[in-house]
């Protein structure tokens, strides 16, 4: 389908970073150099000159060793008349407090201590040479890069919503579609760098603080009028064949508890004051069998609710028993609130549509009356009881008059219509099923409309308020005004109840103690404000709107260079549960009993998730391995890979990091484990395992997530070939062993390439003779100004091609049906024929893993890239974990908190 | 002199032709004139839930003579500005789930072409783009329906009521009074924030001072916006003389009602210039409609799974009719409203109605019934195109070349790359 054209297309650099779907990973390569995605604000230019004059006067002459070094091994490309690849060591001072500077010699340090530079083609330093440089650079970056230097957290989207709800007890609160997005920095969307507040989003910010202080202290509504309002039967809602008009009157048929089944309630009345109505239902009975009363239940519905919700879960306001045949009121008081109507329901009726008491029913009704036996045999077999049941067309009325002619005609054929009968026994249990309830039932309702026992309603009435009471909105704030001030407002004055509110809730919208002078100036808002003239809820709806667009709330990480209890509660909240510190953490930091080393590291423990749907395994995982870009890469529909398999792929990591974490697994397993979490169903049809004691017909079981044991060294289990990152890694059509190769030295051994040189063209292969994505990429390693990067990125991604655009394994490439031939060799010699060898690669060499995704969830807990100084604390905790300790993900990431890094601002 | 003349002329014609309009003073904001040669401005999709039956929607015919089936009977008086389409859909998998495809192309919930054309056209006006839909009866959360989606695929909500409609687009002055006191004694409050603000920001080290500069400027530039809001306040809105019920028709058995009042609320937004993109999914489920006083024989949902059942069927099509007598109403206004250089509302707007539900009795999503209205299009009549073959048009093609008659430079549109020129012409 696919020509090789379009293919070559995708590997062009600047193509496929704007038309393919993982154009994000790769727009992520050049975050470093500060692409700001999504986000067209820049920061002001002013920030960044004072970030390079914050450490100031640190500038070094080079040595004389290592300059003789550089001279003889460097200067020949990278002098100033050159500048090789933009770099420039012909210098004699290092500025060491420049970024630039400082960046710059650290890669040096790297490309010297993996022997990259210089180039193989040029002279090569001895060993000792290579010491120079590097314990000369060691020593100099450790000494001039201090630990710390977060920039303050704005609260994202995510961390945002969850503090308000908090904050607020307002579980359902949700921020509009249409909110400003974030911008994503290094990958994540929670870095202080990246995370700018522009125009828009301050006043997004008010909206949503207006939104806010509406549902604490809403508006005042005027008065209510009172009126009458009645409706007749045709204002009455006709539901599926819950009830019908007959004769002038609303008949209801079935007891059965799902409203739009059984039940009937006005159109046109909505209560839109909460207060006692008189509400006057004039019914009467239809054709009764007995003298037993019908009962009437008449209940208070959301006007706006599911019609398939269930009566009982609505208030009942009255019971009516109803044994005249000819109309007759009642009239009785309810309290009825705002978005509310009436719903009635016939409690007592002889039929409901509930699988089991209408076969009940129907059972009993046809040992009685072979012919009605026979009818509902001939509508719902019309063909014969072989050719199965028919009843999609058997609905309502229609449903009815079909029963109905068979019931009347004189030739009716009642051969089957005994209870022994096969077609009686059939006929039977689809009563007893979803088909009776759905379709058979609603017939059913129509023989109770033509011949009763049936319920009439002939007109309701309702007149209010009479008096106004408080609704559950308006109970709801009541309560929320409590909660924001720990108390009823009482006798207290008006300032007085604002100085309470603010002295208790300001500490904890601003997550930190809040001084005398902080809680008068915002009183001083509120006092304005009355002065004027305006009521204490405006007031108070003020205050809270301000307090909502403080920077002290709209962003963490804000505070003098020490970090103390408060804040490391708060970053520790943040990190593992993306909300505020809850009221143990609180306690703690109060107390200034947080920062102890064993203390935080059993907080760590207590925070840490239990559940694969919790939103740190969510949040991280979807952004370290992108799984949360997975929607909008859309497989092409040859893969049949829908938008439920997407979730399953997704699933499937979030249930394995869990593990890892719950069960502290060591490293290695996130690589090459004995087990996996996944869909039996997604085993099949993906991985093409049937999951042992799976039963593909078993239905819900057989999707349901489930525990697998594996042997270890098999390609199926870990990282590498799971679905959702084979599918990260490619763009739902084809596979591009060049990104994937990228994606897992960023992602996953921790050493992204730099961005293709803007001076190097993109590859216009030669394709006449090529055939196979290999061959057309064989340039790659052919040139040696690409080969330097590519010699690392294509061995690991060819090695996966193996992976079709969703995960599946293959042996031979689309369209041209080629074997497929994955072997390659790692840069440091190691030949790889397959994934298993790569994983095998990978294990010996867990710690390249592990310092990966260990600095990765530094940059996500502490808002900011880690700094050379850091990494090595990162790389010593990461190298103890494993000789010292079990190797455990748990244990990383608790020994992660706990370290200088994380607790340094 | 001439021109404003023709202008005041153009005016008082746009009065009288609004019979549910307006106050005089509030003229002015509508005073925008497009230039004379410009084509259609405007976008309006309406979508089917439990889609149209085929066989009562497409003619049996071809070209303008064909002789109008059921289902557009009411639409008999407008033949000559609609083009009625059969052969067309999405190429998508079939199910209830692919019913979101409507405005969606290919891939359910994805950018829809409704959001496509707001954020391109649809900036300069008070709503880039409104939603709508009427007879769901359904609590909104947790289903996600949804016939607009935002480039991230965010399925945007619909209004339901016409009262916050109504409310949205033609703010009352107790509305007006309130953004205004919520705009006032926040600005005056500003201060005191930005005070305290200043205070924290001395506290800090220098980096971390200098980001947050970010927030003043920010809190410069709203307090700069909430001036101009204020005095936007003063600009005339319309005040449209429309009486709306004195309850919202939300149940579902008021679909028709509620169908016909969000009718009138569209034309008055497109009237004003208060919106130029708006989608309306007419929705649906058990409840039974009483067409002519007569109960019908079952719930909407179970008449679109027919089974071929004769009476279902006629039923079915009654309901599907009682749409279009809605539909056509809307039609109707737009047809005879203005604008201000004297062209049809109709011939300014492109409306395009069909469902992404091609037989909703097997939940197939072929040949999907589709209608397009107005816009200026030299209408076809009934225009058949064969699904079988590969490279025959698709509905995205449809929505490629309303786009361009709208003045955008599209040329795909999720699975289609072309545009159905030759067949208006």
């Amino acid at each position: 389908m696919i020509s090789l054209r379009q293919n070559c297309t995708l590997y062009n650099h600047r193509l496929y970073r704007v038309q393919c779907p993982v154009a994000m990973v790769s727009s992520r390569r050049s975050s470093t150099s500060g692409h700001f995605r999504r986000c067209g604000w820049k920061p002001p230019l002013l920030f960044l000159i004072f970030l390079a004059a914050a450490t100031a006067n640190a500038s070094t002459l080079i040595p004389e060793k290592p300059a003789a070094l550089l001279n003889k091994y460097c200067l020949d490309c990278h002098d100033s008349d050159t500048k090789k690849g933009e770099v420039d060591l012909d210098i004699e001072t290092i500025d060491w407090a420049a970024p630039h500077d400082l960046d710059m010699w650290e890669s040096v340090l790297k490309v010297n201590v993996e022997g990259l530079m210089p180039p193989p083609k040029k002279p090569q330093p001895t060993e000792e040479e290579r010491e120079i440089i590097s314990k000369w650079l060691d020593k100099q970056l450790l000494n001039h890069t201090p630990v710390g230097g977060t920039l303050p957290r704005r609260l994202n989207q995510a961390e945002y919503q969850r503090t308000i709800r908090t904050l607020f007890s307002l579980p359902s609160f949700e921020l509009p579609p249409g909110f400003p997005e974030d911008s994503e920095f290094h990958g994540f969307d929670n870095v202080g760098e990246g995370l700018l507040l522009s125009p828009p989003l301050l006043e997004a910010y008010s909206n949503m603080a207006r939104e806010v202080a509406d549902s604490i202290y809403p508006q005042p509504k005027p008065p209510a009028k009172s009126t009458k309002r009645s409706a007749g039967p045709e204002d009455l809602v006709i539901s599926f064949s819950a009830a019908t008009i007959k004769d002038g009157a609303m008949r209801l048929a079935s007891r059965c508890e799902t409203m739009m089944r059984s039940c009937t309630w006005p159109s046109r009345i909505e209560i839109t004051a909460s207060g006692i109505y008189r509400v006057t239902v004039e019914t009467s009975t239809f054709k009764p069998k007995n003298d037993e009363a019908m009962i009437l239940e008449v209940r208070a519905r959301d006007i706006i609710a599911s019609d398939r919700e269930r009566a009982p879960k609505f208030p009942l306001l009255k019971e009516i028993p109803v044994t005249s045949e000819t109309p007759d009121s009642v009239t009785f008081e309810a309290k009825l609130y705002e978005g509310q109507t009436l719903l009635f329901r016939w409690l007592n009726a002889e039929m409901d549509h509930e699988a089991k008491p209408l076969s009940t029913q129907m059972k009993a009704w046809f040992e009685k009356d072979p012919r009605f036996l026979a009818a509902w045999q001939h509508a719902v077999y019309p063909a014969g009881v072989k050719k199965g049941p028919r009843t999609t067309h058997l609905r309502g009325r229609n449903g009815w008059d079909i029963v109905k002619k068979h019931w009347n005609d004189p030739e009716l054929d009642l051969s089957e219509a005994t209870m022994d009968s096969l077609t009686t026994t059939k006929l039977l249990s689809v009563f007893n099923s979803t088909q009776g309830t759905f379709n058979l039932a609603d017939a059913l309702c129509h023989y109770y409309f033509e011949n009763g026992p049936s319920l009439e309603i002939h007109s309701i009435a309702v007149e209010g308020p009479l008096e106004i009471i408080d609704g559950p909105k308006e109970i709801r704030c009541a309560a929320l005004q409590k909660r924001l001030a720990e108390s009823d407002k009482g006798d207290l004055s008006v300032e007085d109840y604002a100085r309470q509110m603010l002295t208790h809730f300001l500490p904890q919208a601003f997550r930190r103690p809040v001084d005398k002078m902080t809680v008068e100036k915002y009183l001083e808002i509120a006092r304005e404000h009355w002065s004027e003239g305006h009521t204490f809820e405006e007031g108070m709806h003020l205050l809270i709107r301000n307090i909502l667009i403080s920077p002290r709330f709209l962003y963490r990480a804000l505070d003098e260079e020490t970090m103390d209890d408060f804040d490391l509660a708060t970053r520790l909240s943040y990190f593992l549960t993306q909300g505020p510190p809850d009221a143990t953490l609180v306690d703690l930091a109060q107390r200034n009993r947080l920062n102890p080393s064993w203390v935080l590291r059993r907080e760590s423990e207590r925070l840490l998730p239990k559940k694969a749907t919790h939103q740190f395994i969510k949040s991280f995982t979807g952004q370290w391995l992108d799984t949360d870009k997975l929607p909008e890469i859309m497989p092409d529909p040859k893969f049949n890979f829908t938008p439920y398999y997407i979730d399953l792929a997704r699933k499937e990591i979030e249930y394995n990091f869990l593990e890892m974490i719950q069960k502290n697994r060591p490293m290695t397993d996130f690589i090459d484990p004995d087990f996996t979490h996944t869909s039996p169903l997604f085993a099949k049809n993906i991985y093409g395992f049937e999951v042992e004691g799976s039963d593909p017909k078993s239905g819900k079981a057989y999707r349901d997530f489930k525990r697998i044991e594996l042997p270890r060294g098999s390609r199926t289990g870990g990282l590498l070939g799971q679905s959702a990152i084979m599918m990260a890694t490619a763009n739902g059509v084809d596979t591009q062993p060049v990104l994937r190769g990228v994606w897992m030295l960023e992602n996953i051994l921790g050493s992204p390439p730099p961005p293709p040189p803007k001076d190097v063209p993109a590859l216009t292969p030669d394709t006449r003779g090529s055939t196979t994505p290999r061959d057309l990429l064989a340039a790659h390693t052919q040139d040696s100004s690409c080969a330097s990067c590519h010699v690392k990125i294509d061995p690991i991604g060819f090695v996966l091609e193996n992976y079709d655009p969703v995960g599946r394994w293959r042996e031979k490439w689309p369209d041209s049906g080629i074997p497929i031939d994955p072997a390659g060799t790692l840069p440091d010699g190691t030949a790889l024929k397959d994934v298993v060898d790569l994983k095998h690669w990978l294990v010996e060499n867990i710690d390249e893993f592990s310092q990966c995704l260990a600095e990765k969830l530094i940059i996500y807990a502490t808002g900011r890239v880690p700094n050379y100084t850091e990494k090595k604390e990162i790389e010593k905790i990461v190298i103890d974990n494993r000789v010292n300790g079990t190797n455990g993900f748990r244990d990383l990431i608790v020994a992660l908190i706990d370290s200088k890094t994380f607790r340094t601002h | 002199m001439n021109r404003n003349l023709h202008i005041t002329k153009d005016r008082r014609h746009f009065l009288k032709s609004a019979a549910a309009m307006i106050a005089l003073p509030t003229l002015e904001s509508f005073g925008a004139v497009e230039p004379v040669s410009s084509g259609p401005r405007n976008f309006v999709g309406i979508g089917c839930y439990l889609g149209w039956h085929q066989n009562a929607f497409f003619p049996k015919q071809t070209g303008k003579n064909y002789e109008i089936p059921t289902t557009l009977t009411p639409l008999a008086d407008y033949k000559e500005d609609f083009t009625v389409f059969s052969g067309l859909d999405h190429r998508s998998t079939n199910g209830h789930d692919s019913w979101s495809n409507f405005l969606c192309g290919n891939s359910p919930k994805s950018y829809s072409a409704d959001q496509m054309i707001a954020d391109q056209i649809g900036q300069d006006t008070r709503f880039p783009s409104i939603q709508l839909t009427a007879g769901k009866g359904e609590g909104s959360k947790g289903s996600n329906k949804a016939i607009s989606f935002t480039q991230q695929g965010i399925p945007l909500p619909m209004i339901q009521r016409p009262s916050v409609l109504y409310k949205q687009l033609f703010i009352t002055k107790a509305d007006r009074a309130r953004t205004e006191y919520l705009i006032q004694s926040g600005r005056s409050s500003l201060d005191n924030v930005v005070d305290d603000a200043k205070r924290l920001q001395k506290s800090l080290p220098a980096p971390d001072r200098n980001k947050l500069d970010e927030y003043f400027d920010s809190v410069r530039a709203v307090e700069k916006r909430m001036a101009r809001q204020l005095i936007a306040l003063n600009d005339p809105v319309p005040e449209p003389d429309y009486k709306l019920p004195a309850y919202d028709p939300v149940t579902p058995n008021l679909q028709m009602e509620a169908e016909t009042i969000m009718y009138d609320l569209m034309t008055l937004a497109i009237e004003t210039e208060s919106t130029r993109v708006i989608s309306f999914l007419l929705d649906g489920l058990g409840q039974v409609f009483s067409i002519n006083g007569r109960p019908l024989g079952s719930g909407y949902h179970g008449l679109s799974h027919h089974g071929n059942d004769p009476a279902m069927i006629r039923d079915l099509v009654a309901i599907e009719t009682a749409h279009m007598h809605c539909f056509s109403g809307f039609i109707k206004q737009l047809k005879e409203k203005k604008t201000a250089t004297g062209k049809s509302l109709l011939e300014d707007t492109i409306v395009l109605l069909g469902t992404g539900m091609g037989d909703a009795s097997r939940h197939s999503n072929r040949n999907l019934p589709t209608l397009v209205a107005g816009g200026g299009f030299t209408h076809q009549g009934h225009t058949a195109v064969d699904p079988t073959k590969s490279d025959s048009p698709l509905l995205g093609d449809l929505c490629i070349t309303m786009m361009q008659k709208l003045g955008m430079e599209v040329d795909h549109f999720s699975n289609a790359t072309r545009n159905l020129n030759q067949l208006f012409s």
